[in-house]
């Protein structure tokens, strides 16, 4: 088995007075692809800002640890679900991708040489070398989840988060992000919020399913009655055809 | 327009003003990019007009106005931050609260002050043919501090502007860069007060860096761009107004806005072909 990268130890939380997560127990192990799933509202992107460190749990401990043991800090990589800066900023691909070297940059304009190496496999491994000159405001939604994702790997992080990353592409897009991180995957634990709990059963190792608390997890493909249980209703199994 | 050149060869007084329009312009183009792209200019205009407070406090104590300013813009532009990290769903309140106290302090020590100053209306509406030398020297110091910060960390401001989750994420303190970047705003304001005067230093401070974003693909052209722009705003007011002698300040204000207008228009022809 491999070693422990995160553990959320009995952990919940609430915003204000509405409880949101309750006694979540979950460990995360290195190089592990996970899917957490659940009805909306239900917490996911919740539990990861808690995973994250934007938002401090009410009652236990989430602990984070770098592949080689010590306390991991920071270098955790994150797509957020709803991208929070302005649509017309004025700023190219190819800027932002750079932007994942901040932490460790120089001062004044200038990048190194392997700065610049490192954004441009990532923005090759993400297909989106042809459009590096390009205004991000003027990007699809595609197109805009590969550059962010782009970002967040030229730091190499040993955790990548990423919450419905597919919400606004279709099919095909999703089918080429969801490959890319499973390659991705064999070096680098991620974590993924998603819809599709079919879709993403054939790419993950294991499953969440999370509604206020942690219903379920497993390695095996889930049931239906699984996800009844999940969602309080019954549910169409929807196969997809790969 | 032939006018004004010979009386610009002529007289020192319209060298310096076009001298002040120039540097005026640095700081104009830099800052005004950020005001506009992160949309704060509410927030510029409420930081502006609390320095007035720090003006009639110099006066009544008999010290230099452009000193009071400085402080009274760094001191509000620092409040203003402070209270509005902790305190975010107030901020349009907040800003009324500051502009309207800053005026009223102001007011209230300018009537304890003995005489009427013709300075202060210059402060206020901005007298650019009576600028002086030590004014000048003064503006190019300012505008040596704007560059440097905004050069020095460009990467953390662009990314604290653009994704504040993401810079926190990457262990960037963006309250500092917030802060700090307001009291670039405020010293920015400071240049500008000779020019324009306080009242109307938020147009020179979004219309320039407005016309610009619409058309570049990157911050560091942003200011390069809405440079220029103010540069050739501001010194066409000032042809504008010198023959028939009318308030510089609200010539250059008015050429601002018909060159935003102008832009907007011109844009939309362009973008519906
Ligand atoms: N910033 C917030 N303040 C107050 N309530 C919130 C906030 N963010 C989310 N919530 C509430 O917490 C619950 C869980 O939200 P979330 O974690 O976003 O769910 P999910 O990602 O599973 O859809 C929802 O009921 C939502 O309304
Ligand atoms: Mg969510």
């Amino acid at each position: 088995m491999n070693d422990v990268v995160i553990d959320i130890d009995n952990v919940s939380f609430s915003y204000g007075e509405v409880s949101v997560l309750e006694d979540i127990t979950f460990k995360i192990y290195e190089d592990e692809f996970i899917g957490i799933i659940g009805p909306n509202a239900g917490g996911k992107s919740t539990l990861l800002k808690l995973i994250l460190g934007l938002l401090k749990p009410n009652r236990g401990v989430i602990s984070k640890f770098k592949y080689n043991g010590e306390i991991l800090t920071n270098n955790i990589g994150y797509v957020s679900q709803h991208s929070t800066f302005p649509r017309d900023f004025p700023i190219t691909v190819g800027e932002v991708v750079m932007m994942g070297h901040i932490a460790t940059s120089s001062k004044f304009f200038h990048y190194s040489k392997k700065e610049i190496e490192l954004a441009e496999q990532a923005m090759q491994r993400l297909e989106i070398q042809d459009i590096e000159k390009r205004k991000v405001g003027e990007l699809s939604g595609g197109q805009l989840q590969r550059v962010l994702i782009a970002r967040e790997l030229v730091c190499q992080p040993e955790i990548l988060i990423l919450d419905e990353p597919t919400a606004n592409v279709d099919m095909r897009i999703e089918e080429d992000i969801f490959s890319l991180l499973k390659n991705y995957s064999e070096h680098m634990t991620i974590i993924v919020v998603s819809h599709d709990i079919a879709f993403i059963s054939s790419y993950v190792d294991r499953v969440a399913c999370l509604n206020k608390t942690l219903v379920c997890h497993s390695t095996e493909s889930i049931s239906g009655k699984m996800i009844e249980e999940l969602y309080d209703a019954p549910v169409k199994m929807i196969h997809h055809h790969h | 327009m032939n006018e004004f050149v010979t009386a610009l060869i002529e007289f020192t007084f319209l060298q310096n003003a076009i001298f002040a329009c120039l540097l005026a312009s640095v700081g104009c183009g830099i800052i005004g990019t950020y005001i506009v792209v992160k949309k704060i200019s509410f927030l510029t205009g409420g930081i502006a007009h609390s320095v007035l407070a720090g003006m009639g406090m110099a006066y009544f104590y008999n010290a230099s106005p452009i000193m009071g300013a400085i402080i009274a813009a760094l001191v509000s532009s620092i409040m203003i931050g402070w209270i509005n990290l902790r305190w975010k769903e107030h901020e349009d309140v907040l800003i009324a609260a500051f502009w309207s106290a800053g005026m009223a302090i102001g007011i209230l020590f300018l009537s304890r002050t003995p005489g009427y100053n013709v300075d202060l209306m210059s402060y206020l509406f901005g007298n650019i043919l009576m600028i002086t030398h030590s004014d000048l020297s003064l503006m190019f110091l300012l505008d040596m501090i704007v560059i440097a910060f905004v050069f020095v960390y460009y990467k953390h401001f662009l990314v604290s502007v653009y994704d504040e989750e993401f810079a926190r994420l990457r262990g960037i303190n963006t309250e500092l860069f917030y802060i700090l970047l307001l009291c670039l705003i405020s010293i920015t304001i400071v240049i500008l007060i000779q020019l324009v005067g306080l009242i109307m230093v938020i147009a020179l401070l979004t219309l320039p860096a407005a016309i610009a974003s619409q058309y570049v693909t990157s911050l560091h052209k942003m200011f390069l761009l809405s440079a220029v722009i103010c540069a050739l705003i501001s010194i066409t007011g000032v042809s504008i107004s010198f023959g028939p002698d009318l308030p510089t300040g609200s010539v250059i204000v008015l050429t601002a806005c018909c060159a935003y207008f102008f832009s907007v228009v011109l844009k939309q022809i362009l973008s519906s072909k």
